[in-house]
């Protein structure tokens, strides 16, 4: 047996060895998975705020689900850029939670969801500034010791920019990743929707990140309004061009996990589970390609 | 400016409507929030598509309070937009739990209910119904260190952490489950003990006087089983008489049986003067 030096503890590897397409947990087909026959998903993903503090059905549930699954967490209202500091009582409150599930990291997103004591329920847009780097940065450095395990950032969708920005998005991003240990949570749809809304590259895009730091990787399903702008629904089929994208991405990245959410208009889930079988077959092609890039580069 | 920029955006989501073409409007919204000129024209340019976030955040909350009272939000129709307006404005979410948002939107909205001749007087108590049963679904129940052994007249009583004791002044209990049902409910005056049962399911005890008094003092004052059965006798305006001792036996041997009581405890507190409160949740 050898023992690990301190430079093995220092350098935890980034990137887990859990790949595989996974599916977030909605409280619709909860039932079926706990009493269904095993699912073929390589992880369930959830939200802890939907567990924080509560006891009955879902948590019990949730302490079933865990016993014959992998569980990743993703958080919904960390606020990681708002000028208050992320709630303590909360950061208390999810350190317990964690401890329990054990996920290898957690995640929130890039964006701001409380103001003052206020919670927003919903992920609004930060400034592309250096002023929000670097608070972002400072407390993404903070939240891998507070949390006991890797963080990860996922990028939002915004719909508008809220006021006038320093920085491009992919420059913000460049700047926290650059001044933070922070993991990145890669959503490839937002990605896209961002692209059509902002008319940006999406290719060039994801080429600019640190695609090393990327832990999971996020796909879901947008509507397109009236008016042309794309809406982040997580309500419908995820769109060619994004499975397209998220190939591409894979071929870059490696293997990592790829998670489907589906939220809204939530179907059974035996075409959730077929559009898990599409994500697989996709997953495993861009990953051949990524073998053999790899092999030929060598 | 983050600051200006966040607390402009919490304005649009919580404050008053602003109209898209109100220039008024947005200009007193920049400058009460203290939205920098650069950052202003650029806000003002862009304001019909900032209007989503107001669209998407209120969508959610709304979305929370449909899920834990739907019927009391169909029977309240239109009316519950100006107090869900009101609301937000007076009182916006405070937690990261949306499951808090109800009780928190209860304790604003149901001193008004009383207060206005639009809203039936039976929604107070069929909303505090539909809040409740998200609770006791939901409460934590921590670890007992009680004695699974027979009740003594001369110790407490120890119950689930998820049981509560209500009184309603209409029967909305017995209301149908249907969600856009218009049914009013019997006036009469009831009291329940709400509990989850082992298995997760919230479980519904109409309770006659005795139990009542009874429950409420074992279950909300802690108090010994010697005392609480003088109170649930003093309640029942009865003489505590072998008849009500045999019922008493029964009903706390059946809530044993459902998984709603542990066993004894001693008493938790000094026993408080008669009668001891009944046990409500929210006003």
């Amino acid at each position: 047996m050898t023992t690990p030096s301190s430079s093995d503890l220092r350098e935890r590897p980034a990137r887990p060895r859990l790949s595989g397409v996974g599916l977030g947990l909605r409280w619709e087909f909860l039932e079926e998975v706990l009493d269904g026959p095993e699912c073929p998903v390589a992880f369930f993903e959830v939200s802890p705020e939907n567990y924080l503090g509560r006891g009955g059905y879902y948590p019990s549930a949730l302490e079933r689900i865990r016993e014959r699954y992998p569980i990743l967490t993703h958080g919904l209202t960390l606020s990681i850029g708002g000028i208050r500091e992320p709630d303590r009582a909360y950061l208390n409150a999810l350190h317990t939670e964690l401890t329990r599930l054990e996920p290898p990291w957690h995640s929130d997103h890039l964006c701001f969801s409380s103001a003052g004591a206020h919670v927003l329920h919903e992920l609004l847009p930060l400034q592309f500034s250096d002023e929000n780097v670097r608070r972002v940065a400072a407390r993404a450095r903070r939240l891998e010791s507070e949390l006991g395990r890797p963080f990860a950032l996922e990028n939002i969708t915004y719909y508008v920019h809220p006021g006038q920005p320093e920085l491009t998005e992919l420059e913000f991003l460049q700047r926290i990743f650059e001044q933070s240990p922070a993991r990145l949570l890669l959503d490839v749809n937002n990605v896209f929707v961002n692209s059509k809304n902002h008319g940006t590259d999406p290719r060039a895009f994801i080429a600019g990140l640190p695609l090393e730091r990327v832990v999971e990787i996020h796909v879901a399903g947008h509507r397109v309004q009236a008016d042309g702008l794309l809406l982040d629904t997580h309500g419908e089929r995820i769109a060619d061009p994004v499975l397209e994208l998220l190939s591409w991405t894979l071929e870059r990245t490696g293997p990592v996990p790829i998670l489907l959410e589906r939220d809204n208009d939530v179907p059974a889930l035996g075409e959730l589970l077929a559009e898990v079988a599409v994500l697989e077959g996709i997953a495993q092609r861009a990953l051949a390609r990524h073998a053999e890039h790899h092999a030929s580069s060598h | 400016m983050q600051a200006a920029i966040e607390s402009a955006l919490a304005d649009l989501v919580f404050g008053p409507e602003i109209a898209q073409g109100d220039a008024a409007g947005i200009a007193s919204w920049l400058a009460r929030n203290g939205v920098q000129e650069a950052d202003a024209r650029a806000l003002s340019r862009d304001f019909p598509r900032l209007q989503l976030y107001r669209r998407l955040a209120r969508g959610n909350l709304q979305k929370a309070l449909e899920d834990t009272l739907p019927r009391t939000l169909f029977r309240l129709g239109p009316l519950f937009e100006s107090y869900f307006d009101e609301f937000l404005r007076v009182m916006p979410p405070v937690s990261h739990c949306l499951r808090d948002l109800t009780p928190s939107f209860l304790s604003f909205a149901l001193p008004r209910f009383r207060g206005d001749e639009r809203v039936p007087a039976y929604l107070v108590d069929l909303a505090r119904h539909e809040a409740l049963q998200v609770e006791v679904a939901s409460l934590l129940g921590q670890q007992k260190s009680h004695v699974a052994a027979e009740l003594s007249l001369d110790e407490g009583v120890l119950f689930i952490d998820a049981a509560r004791l209500v009184d309603y002044e209409w029967a909305v209990h017995r209301l149908p489950e249907d969600e856009s049902s218009n049914v009013v409910p019997e006036r009469l005056a009831v009291s329940l003990l709400v509990y989850r049962s082992p298995e997760h399911e919230v479980r519904y005890l109409e309770l006659g006087p005795f139990a009542a008094g009874l429950l409420a003092a074992l279950l909300t004052c802690g108090v010994s089983l010697r005392t609480a059965l003088s109170q649930g006798a003093l309640r029942a305006g009865r003489p505590l008489d072998d008849e009500l001792l045999t019922r008493a036996a029964r009903l706390l041997s059946e809530l044993a049986t459902r998984g709603a009581l542990l066993g004894k405890s001693p008493p938790a507190s000094p026993e408080p003067p008669i009668p001891c409160p009944r046990s409500t949740i929210l006003p």
